[in-house]
């Protein structure tokens, strides 16, 4: 009896420190990849920083400038081309032109019959202009 | 069990050291009683106490305090730590770090040092091999660097040279993306990623360097970027815009900004000449230096704007007041001219418009020395301005301040301020008389009127911005009035003090110019310096024709940038001038100035 719970014993301890063993292997194990993944992040967050930092050397204005006179036939915006939603003229009613009587169209169009553009007397062009604004063109205007 | 074995396990055995014992103490030569060596026992007792209290102690030490190696701990002394990226106010980088390799060695493991210097001058060909060798041999160092910054290439060809007591390390490498744009307030960092100059230094300042000294070194994920209250591409345009200028007008030198007047934010600054601050060894030369903080000018009449506030601000004089400028105002040997001379009496308006140094000249007489020294104490001139930037001047005050002195400091001669100063007191004029100190940090307005004091009435604000606009309408400011934008302005155009004497040919042009004029935002000053005459200026190198022209094709570019949008202009721009009875104050092209 007593032998039989020796044995038993024995054979516990050795289950144990095998699971124990393996605890400790995947404890470790996962800890390295743990490590790896913190190196890779880390190099991931290098990478992103040198990434971002090219980005700013490349967009900076004074290189869209230089790009846009080159390449582009943009002007720099005038500040008479702002206007406000509310200056847009409303959308002429439609015409049907083609098979009509020469003496049934109107001789001007209709102005706001139809089409009603959604008033915001505020809101203005500048707005979104100025968030996408890409550097005017300068060489242009010359005093 | 078995039966044989009867004495228990644990009982005592017979014991021959007990019995030795026994027999010592009795014997008189060994007195060793328990009774007697109890004493001893006890030192003993407590030495080894001592001594494994001690062992504790230090491991516990050394727990709480990992030790590094002496190599590793110079290493990350001597490292360039990570800095926090500067941002603009939309969020564009402006500053930030990149990793780089650098090379270094521990003379102390260097087995062959001959040898190592050698091999390491063949990698890296642009390091002094004398140089190195001397650096290598020197004992007491436990650390030194043989190159910072290597190229991919040259880290490679160092890591197979695999040399023992040589080692590579990742360090921090600062970098401006933009170039020169917002140089001067960026500032720059050294090879140590140390702030030397402008917001760099700040940063530093702010705790940051004493914690890398301490050895705290932060990762980048740690700190928080900072945030300008610069506009990366405003500023681009007005540098644009001035280089512009400057090259047309073949000025030595100029300087631009733009201010918030409700929030004291520099949105936008440039000073000509400047430099890449990737290119730090630039930044010193002298030439180079920030015009609008560092400098020191004589603002000429954009100083006219504060002793006309404070003349209106007293009480004694308003609009309607009459100045006499008839023929030149004489004090002792000294005469006061006027450039624009009308040689009649002029109201406080036409005293504006036609820029009228002798009308200005007595405005600031009918204050007295005392109450204009006081108020421009109080406006902020006097004293030296202190923003997030370290460098700045302190304004140059006559020492000796008499009624001449006032006199002439009515119209801009006789006390030099930094730009971006005066820039402070006429923002405090257009905004409803807040005196807020600019920053180069974003914020909002709430935080910045929270100890703004208020300087002039909102009445006196409101007169200032009426003079501003009716001077752009139809007196000396008239470049600046992009339509839509109902802006104002005033030229300022000062002699250059040379050997002593005040020089007609070389002049300091200032132009101040603020929109909307109704409910100031943006406040835009342009200087130059020493600015030529043209054929299609008349030969004339006065303010209006080059600072002032500047400023209008800044306001034209940068006013869609800052999202302001055109509009007709406003029925009752100024209010309280209307309650107050100043009718004409509404329909500034009718009325006051009156050629």
């Amino acid at each position: 009896m007593l032998r039989f719970l020796n044995i038993l014993f024995l054979m516990a301890l050795i289950a144990s420190a095998g699971y124990a063993y393996t605890i400790k292997y995947q404890t470790s194990y996962r800890s390295e990849q743990i490590a790896k993944t913190k190196l890779e992040i880390k190099a991931e967050q290098d990478a992103i920083a040198v990434l971002r930092a090219e980005w700013a050397f490349l967009t900076r204005p004074e290189r869209l400038q230089q790009l846009s006179d080159k390449y582009l036939d943009l002007k720099p915006m005038a500040v008479a081309q702002i206007v406000p939603a509310t200056a847009i003229p409303e959308k002429s009613a439609r015409v049907e032109a083609v098979g009509a009587e020469p003496g049934a169209l109107p001789s001007t169009p209709v102005v706001g019959a139809a089409v009603t553009t959604p008033k915001a007397p505020t809101a203005t062009v500048a707005g979104a202009s100025a968030k996408g604004a890409t550097p005017a063109r300068g060489a242009a205007r010359k005093p | 069990m078995t039966t044989q074995d009867t004495r228990p396990l644990l009982a005592p055995r017979p014991n021959i050291f007990r019995a030795l014992r026994t027999r010592m103490a009795n014997s008189p030569v060994f007195s060793t009683s328990l009774a007697a060596s109890g004493p001893r026992m006890k030192i003993a007792a407590m030495g080894f106490l001592l001594l494994y209290g001690v062992i504790a102690g230090r491991l516990a030490w050394l727990a709480i305090n990992p030790h590094l190696s002496t190599t590793r701990r110079a290493a990350a002394e001597a490292v360039a730590a990570a800095r926090p990226d500067i941002l603009d106010r939309n969020g564009e980088i402006l500053a930030t770090d990149v990793k780089t390799m650098s090379v270094f060695a521990e003379p102390k493991k260097l087995i062959d040092k001959d040898e190592a210097t050698e091999l390491l001058t063949a990698a890296l060909p642009d390091v002094d091999a004398s140089e190195l060798r001397q650096r290598l041999a020197s004992p007491k160092k436990g650390f030194v660097w043989v190159k910072r910054e290597v190229t991919p290439h040259q880290r490679e060809e160092v890591f197979h040279l695999g040399l023992p007591g040589v080692g590579l390390i990742a360090e921090n490498k600062r970098v401006y993306p933009n170039g020169p744009i917002g140089a001067h307030v960026l500032g720059f960092a050294n090879v140590d990623n140390q702030g030397i100059s402008g917001i760099e230094k700040f940063i530093d300042g702010q705790g940051f360097a004493d914690l890398h000294t301490a050895g705290f070194n932060m990762s980048r994920d740690e700190l928080q970027p900072i945030q300008l209250s610069l506009d990366i591409r405003a500023t681009h345009a007005l540098r644009d815009e001035l280089a512009k200028g400057v090259e047309h007008f073949k000025a030595k030198a100029g300087a631009a900004a733009i201010l918030d007047v409700t929030t004291g934010e520099i949105i936008a600054m440039a000073s000509l000449p400047d430099y890449d601050p990737n290119k730090p060894t630039d930044a010193l030369d002298p030439l180079h230096i920030n015009r609008m903080n560092v400098g020191v000018y004589e603002m000429g009449s954009t100083f006219k704007a504060l002793t006309i506030a404070m003349a209106l601000d007293s009480g004694k004089v308003n609009l309607n007041s009459r100045l006499d400028a008839r023929g030149a105002l004489s004090f002792g040997r000294f005469k006061i001219h006027d450039f624009h001379a009308q040689n009649r009496a002029l109201t406080v308006p036409e005293v504006f418009t036609y820029s009228s140094n002798i009308g200005t000249a007595r405005m600031a007489m009918g204050q007295g020395v005392e109450k204009h020294k006081a108020f421009l104490h109080k406006m902020g001139q006097l004293t030296r301005m202190r923003t997030e930037l370290p460098e700045s001047a302190e304004p140059i005050v006559p020492r000796q301040w008499g009624e001449l002195n006032t006199m002439t400091i009515a119209f801009g001669h006789g006390l030099a301020v930094a730009p971006l100063q005066a820039m402070m007191a006429v923002g405090a004029l257009m905004n409803g008389g807040y005196l807020i100190t600019p920053t180069f940090l974003k914020r909002g307005e709430e935080e910045a009127k929270r100890d703004a004091p208020q300087v002039v009435k909102t009445e006196t604000s409101e007169a200032m911005r009426y003079l501003m606009r009716l001077n752009a309408e139809i007196g000396t400011a008239r470049k600046v009035d992009v339509a839509g934008y109902f802006v104002g302005g005033k030229t300022g155009t000062a002699e250059k003090v040379i050997h002593g004497h005040y020089d007609k040919n070389r002049l300091f042009t200032t132009f101040m110019a603020t929109l909307p004029c109704d409910k100031p935002k943006y406040l835009f000053l342009t200087i130059m310096d020493e600015p030529q005459g043209l054929p299609e200026t008349g030969g004339y190198a006065t303010a209006a024709y080059n600072s002032g022209y500047v400023t209008g094709q800044i306001i034209e570019r940068v006013g869609p940038i800052l999202g302001v949008a055109p509009r007709p202009a406003p029925a009752t721009p100024f209010p309280l001038l209307a309650k107050a009875g100043f009718g004409f104050a509404n329909q500034p092209a009718h009325g006051g100035g009156g050629h």
